[in-house]
């Protein structure tokens, strides 16, 4: 399961041989490590994962291209092109296996690390859910027709990473104001304002008038 | 200047300034309030967070649901939500698209295992 990683870590542990496979991307790599505060430090995290990720498509592009290449050149009963196709769609289906197990042996590193009170966040963070039978009966009585396992599925996930959004920013308003955790009414109030801006609320209220 | 919402007499919904967001959405029951503690936890909160805030986040989540469910209805086949609106709707989002589609491929995978291993049962 990729989704953790992609969560903005409550507190992370440095992760030595990411900066080491890191291409040189020429954007003050060399400066992080003396000025790096706390805050910049999850930020630099974040980047380098969105980098890996740019590099390992463009690695993936290039492989390709390179493979195509090699077996054209090469001699003159060169596979038909359905063939190559198979088969590059094969290695990048290697790539992306091998992919998911260097991300699951990381999770392993980095769960096995946690301390006790990081270890139950992350369980009640893994294991928290909404109830389905509660979800199935909201989305019926809205459509008044019954609706598939699947959807109830597909919406409590998109429920829990909604409540997961707005946490995280209400988090980062908090960190802001200078106040601590647990979360005040007000600090929910500015991060729903915060996603309203970004349209990462869906709001079919408002009106839109075409030409004012 | 009394805060009434708190007061057991009273059987009236009282909205302060109509805000359905903030506020309490009338009276309905809380649906998800021990589950939404736990999540608010899991992302980083207190063990314990407020009731209030969990009140907001509750009615934020039932109003994207129903959001959600309102826009599914009105594209693809009307009336109905199928598993492909929500798709096509939360195709702009990343993290909810890769999620929704990691959620379904596993689902995909468990049936699998499952009918194997009941089939495995039923031969033996």
């Amino acid at each position: 399961m990729a989704d953790p990683a992609r969560v903005k870590p409550v507190a992370r542990v440095s992760e030595a041989p990411v900066p080491a496979e890191r291409p040189k991307q020429g954007e003050g790599s060399g400066d992080a490590p003396g000025s790096s505060g706390k805050v910049s430090e999850p930020a630099a995290v974040q980047t380098t994962a969105k980098e890996q990720g740019k590099a390992r498509s463009a690695e993936d592009a290039a492989a390709a291209a390179a493979a195509g290449d090699e077996e054209e050149g090469s001699s003159s009963l060169h596979p038909p092109p359905a063939k190559k196709l198979k088969v590059e769609h094969d290695k990048k289906k290697e790539k992306r296996q091998k992919v998911d197990e260097d991300e699951i042996q990381k999770m392993q590193v980095l769960v096995s690390s946690f301390s006790e009170e990081q270890l139950n966040r992350y369980e009640m963070y893994r294991r928290a859910a909404f109830p389905k039978a509660a979800i199935k009966r909201l989305i019926q009585s809205i459509t008044g027709s019954s609706v598939s396992q699947n959807v109830v599925i597909a919406m409590s996930g998109i429920a829990k990473v909604f409540a997961g959004e707005i946490v995280e920013e209400a988090l980062d308003v908090c960190e802001k104001w200078g106040d601590t955790p647990p979360l005040q009414p007000k600090h929910m109030r500015e991060a729903v304002r915060r996603l309203k801006s970004r349209e990462q609320i869906p709001n079919s209220k408002h009106k839109k008038i075409l030409f004012h | 200047m009394a805060e009434e919402e708190d007061d057991p007499g009273f059987d009236e919904d009282l909205d302060d300034g109509g805000n359905g967001v903030d506020s309490g959405q009338g009276k309905r029951k809380r649906l998800f309030s021990k589950e939404l503690r736990c999540m608010m936890y899991g992302f980083g909160d207190d063990q314990n967070p407020y009731t209030e805030s969990v009140d907001i986040l509750e009615d934020l989540v039932i109003e994207f649901i129903t959001e959600m469910t309102h826009k599914a209805m009105s594209i693809g086949r009307q009336g109905r939500v199928q598993v492909e609106d929500i798709v096509f709707l939360i195709r702009k989002d990343p993290r909810k698209f890769a999620r929704v589609k990691d959620l379904l491929t596993m689902n995909e995978e468990l049936k699998k295992a499952r009918k194997a291993f009941d089939e495995a049962n039923y031969g033996s």
